[in-house]
């Protein structure tokens, strides 16, 4: 300490209102903090707020992406009394149908996978794999897989059932049956590993102390182990029913274009094709802001139960 | 090296009511090893990391050597900190969390190696420089801390419950250990324990806070000896200092029926103050064991400790548990009772509303 | 199975408890298979895909058309021709890295900001950002694609990287925000004692402490933007930019007939994010349940 060196008592302090209580740290941290998150905020402002902006005004427009007219927000009224928004509104309900498939089948391999026979990472890891393969990849095999002649033809006859040639591509009532069935399909690895991670984090003497008690397996499974993975259910839900909505754009583009006719138009779909097929850029941006309200809804949703959960 | 001194210094937490320190007044010598103790939430952290810059004052000030340090920042007040839980950084081996203050500082590298390599010498680190801080063991984490404000070669040090995360014995150990490191380097030292025996057996002086209010500045043993309060008295020894209201009578005071002499400055102070009772406070070795006597007490617990061993219970007609201390061989039952004397050049006085000392 | 081992020692002092352990590893082993059988069936229908694309990819034309056997390296010969995926591969790299950059970037300084250097404002500023999670791509996309032709962004990398950067920023925020949090202040505070500013705390002590979490979120986003069809389908139509997803998509859209040339290109065009799902599958499951875990 004889020996101090550069003394960092020597920089000039700066003064400060003392009455206020803060700090030159806090001030430094303060101002620290808000340079820091800039970036962070400009990206997300400039690319994802002001568009939104953007798109909400568009949408009461006529608008063809150069010339545009006002219609005001009578352009809401129109749109929702389109019969053609409609038939698209079914189809993205239909595919809702699909989450409970697209939850249930893989909470039901992941206690099968906790089971952990020898082996059991290995399966893990395989179920797990199609997340990484863009729904483009999914898109293609699955168009072949469904085609006529294609390989689900060939696995009912396989069993018999040959007369039954499904072919659900080609007809505009089942073509969603087929990009619903591939949606559960590619849910699976994201869900199963949410709810191992889930399974991971229950109280094993909870259940001991039921059995004790005297419970059966069944009445173990609603009564304990439910419960304690709500929130994993809840979360899975929410994100599998954010994909129905907004992460099958490019699987309805490879497998199907939208069709037959409007068969498999889902809302995301039919913003693309209106805005960059027709050129309708406003009611595009409409779409849009529609979509945006029901995916606000479903977060907030999901926010307010997993409140009520802490 | 350097003094420290706080002058009326306050520090609020945004949403509290109360100030977590309040009017702290303290003078800390050059080269003095000065410990903060009081219980938990009573503000000895925020003390110390008011001196540190890491909590703004909101009213006095901070002085370090004279200068008013209250608005800097922890860089520019020259202070090595010890923390609670060493706060190293796990990602760089021991040689580079000891040198990290120095690389910021830029000094050159031979002669960061070489402060870094005195320090690990002093504290027996040499072998373990080159390992990260989850390879050590919670003695040898401690010890890095350590080293890392002497490399600094600050001019004070701070230290914020530096051992309570080690075990009993190790505790014991280190105590020594930091003892004889500071007399050697003869830093100015403020440490923060809610330990007493800590406090009593490391510093030269210590403070004793309660609620964010400096209760008493002093040697260990005269803090032992003339607690200026009932709540020092209380919070300094173990086991505690018994404390009960007793009336008073001409020259000194009854418990039980037992008549107990009080110095005459103590009861001039009674009698100014217009009192009638007194709270007595009486050491476990201030009573001893006298067949016979009429003041007796009914046992409810002996801690046997070898050589001593301390009986518990109470005395008829107070309130309050009482501790005697009294021979190891003695071996009283529960339930018993054992008759005892009181030294009464031994016994404290103390207000029976203010609870500051009388006399 | 408790019946019969409680009735038989009466019955027949012949079962003794070795023959009743062995009767109980048999039924173990028994159920071990019919799980075993199980997880194979789904195994088979989630490698599907896999046996399909390279099964095909190695037929003629002809041969998968008329459904007959054989092998074939005529679409791997013609893919090349088809689907420039050597050039595609790279925009996807060039896309891909440079997105991440900027996440990374952007992300961990944010996030080390809300959770430590809290300021007046600073909690619903990091509420807006994690709620910008929530808006659809397709909710901004025409007015980003007006924007972007407006600053003339179409057909740039820069675009497009800027938007995958802004769409997988507020994810990483949340991510390294909860990550920043879990350090221990004390920590940071012997940094700020030792003389650092705190930016330098983030530099030299934060970030490095923060390497897993940084390869949580650069292994999500590269699947992520790797897979992505609609951003670049759009922003990089240009066959010299465009990414190699966008290139299969065109190539899919342009109804193709050539089946097994498209799988072999879906084949080649999965390798790289599979390739990287299996080295850092670890980090992948900390980033997808990093919502729920408290
Ligand atoms: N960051 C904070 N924000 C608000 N209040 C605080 C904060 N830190 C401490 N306090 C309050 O200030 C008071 C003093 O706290 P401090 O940490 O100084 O106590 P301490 O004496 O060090 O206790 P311990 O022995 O438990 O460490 C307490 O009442 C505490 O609740
Ligand atoms: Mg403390």
């Amino acid at each position: 300490m004889t020996t101090q060196t550069a003394t960092p008592l020597g920089k000039k302090p700066r003064l400060m209102n003392k009455r206020s209580g803060i700090s030159a740290l806090e001030r430094e941290r303060a101002r620290t903090g808000r340079v820091m998150i800039l970036p962070a905020a400009i990206l997300v402002i400039a690319v994802l707020g002001v568009p939104i902006g953007q798109a909400i005004y568009r949408s009461m427009e006529q608008w063809d992406g150069l010339t545009a007219t006002w219609i005001g927000p009578s352009a809401y009224t129109h749109a929702f009394s389109d019969p053609t928004f409609w038939r698209v509104m079914e189809n993205n309900a239909l595919l809702l149908l699909a989450v409970p498939f697209a939850v249930l089948i893989p909470l039901g391999i992941a206690f099968l996978l906790n089971e952990k026979v020898p082996g059991w990472k290995v399966f893990r890891s395989i179920y797990f794999m199609p997340t990484a393969i863009s729904w483009v990849v999914i898109g293609m095999v699955a168009l072949r897989f469904f085609a006529q002649a294609g390989p689900l033809d060939s696995i009912f006859s396989a069993f018999g059932l040959g007369f039954i040639h499904p072919n659900l591509l080609s007809n505009q009532h089942q073509a969603l049956l087929a990009v619903g069935i591939t949606f559960v399909w590619s849910m699976v690895g994201t869900n199963t590993i949410i709810f191992l991670t889930g399974i991971a984090t229950l109280d094993p003497s909870l259940s001991e102390a039921a059995q004790v008690d005297g419970t059966n397996a069944w009445q173990r499974l609603i009564h304990i182990t439910m419960p304690q993975l709500r929130r994993f259910i809840l979360f899975s839900s929410t994100l599998t029913m954010i994909s129905a909505f907004t992460a099958l754009f490019s699987l309805i583009f490879v497998m199907t274009g939208g069709g037959p006719g409007y068969g498999t138009t889902t809302l995301e779909f039919f913003i693309y094709q209106n805005a960059f097929g027709q050129g309708q850029f406003g009611y595009g941006a409409l779409l849009g802001i529609v979509l945006f309200v029901i995916m606000a809804v479903v977060g907030l949703i999901q926010l307010r139960l997993l409140r009520v959960d802490d | 090296m350097a003094t420290v001194s706080y002058i009326d210094a306050t520090c609020h937490y945004s949403g509290h009511p109360v100030p977590a320190v309040d009017g702290l007044d303290l003078e800390i010598g050059d080269g003095e090893f000065m410990v903060l103790v009081g219980p938990s939430g009573s503000g000895k952290s925020t003390a110390l990391r008011m001196l540190a810059g890491l909590e703004p004052v909101a009213s006095g000030e901070i002085r370090l050597g004279g200068e008013d340090v209250s608005s800097l920042s922890p860089k520019h007040r020259d202070i090595a900190m010890v923390f609670q839980n060493y706060g190293l950084y796990p990602h760089m081996t021991v040689a580079d969390n000891m040198g990290f203050a120095l690389k910021l500082r830029r000094a050159p590298k031979t002669e960061r190696a070489a402060r870094v390599q005195e320090a690990a010498r002093l504290l027996d680190l040499e072998q373990y420089l080159a390992r990260k801080p989850k390879a050590l063991s919670g003695g040898q984490r401690q010890r890095v801390a350590m080293g890392r404000a002497i490399v600094r070669e600050p001019s004070v040090f701070l230290m914020d419950e530096p051992l309570s995360n080690l075990d009993a014995k190790l505790r014991v150990e280190t105590r020594a250990n930091i003892v004889a490191l500071q007399s050697r380097l003869g830093t100015t030292t403020l440490y923060v324990t809610h330990d007493q025996v800590e406090a009593m057996t490391m510093g030269h002086r210590v403070a004793v806070l309660k609620d964010g209010v400096l209760q008493q500045v002093d040697t260990p043993r005269k803090l032992y000896e003339q607690p200026c309060n009932t709540f020092v008295a209380g919070f300094i020894g173990s086991p505690a200092m018994s404390l009960t209201t007793a009336p008073l009578v001409e020259g000194g005071a009854h418990i039980g029926t037992t008549f107990v002499p009080l110095r005459p400055e103590v009861t001039s102070a009674c009698r100014s103050g217009f009192v009638s009772t007194v709270v007595l406070g009486i050491r476990p070795e201030a009573f001893a064991v006298a067949e016979g006597a009429d003041l007796s007490i009914q046992v409810s617990l002996v801690e046997v400790l070898g050589a001593d061993s301390y009986v518990h219970g109470d005395i008829a007609g107070h309130e309050g548990k009482f501790v005697v201390r009294c021979d190891g061989r003695l071996n009283p039952q529960i339930g018993e009772s054992l008759a005892l004397s009181v030294k009464p050049q031994e016994v404290h006085a103390f207000h029976p509303e203010t609870g500051q000392r009388l006399g | 199975m408790s019946t019969s081992v409680e009735t038989s020692p009466l019955q027949s002092p012949a079962i003794t408890p070795d023959a009743q352990r062995a009767a109980f590893a048999r039924r173990r082993r028994l159920r071990t298979g019919l799980l075993l059988a199980l997880m194979t069936l789904i195994a088979v229908v989630m490698l599907y895909p896999f046996f399909f694309m390279i099964e095909t990819s190695f037929k003629s034309e002809n041969q998968f058309v008329n459904g007959t056997g054989g092998f074939s390296l005529s679409s791997w010969s013609q893919l090349a021709q088809a689907l420039p995926w050597a050039r595609e591969m790279l925009n996807s790299t060039i896309v891909c890295a440079c997105a991440i950059a900027i996440i990374l970037a952007v992300s961990t300084t944010a996030g080390f900001a809300f959770a430590k250097l809290r300021f007046r404002m600073s909690n619903y500023i990091l509420t807006g950002i994690v709620a910008a999670m929530l808006v659809p791509i397709q909710s901004i996309v025409i007015p980003l694609y007006v924007n972007a032709a407006h600053l003339h962004l179409v057909n740039s990398y820069f675009g497009a990287v800027i938007i995958y950067a802004a769409i997988g920023t507020p994810f990483a925020t949340f991510l390294m925000t909860a990550y920043y949090r879990s350090l221990p202040d004390e920590v940071i505070e012997a940094a700020i004692i030792d003389g650092a500013h705190y930016f330098g705390v983030f530099r030299r002590v934060a970030l490095p402490m923060s390497i897993p979490a940084l390869v949580t979120i650069a292994v999500l986003q590269f699947i992520q933007i790797w897979d992505d069809l609609l951003v670049g389908l759009l922003f990089l139509q240009n066959p010299s930019e465009r990414t190699i997803t966008v290139g299969l998509g065109a190539l899919a859209a342009g109804r193709t007939t050539n089946i097994p040339v498209l799988m072999a290109g879906s084949l080649v065009s999965a390798i790289p994010a599979v390739v990287v799902f299996l080295i850092f599958q670890r980090f992948l499951t900390t980033g997808l349940t990093a919502g729920v875990s408290r």
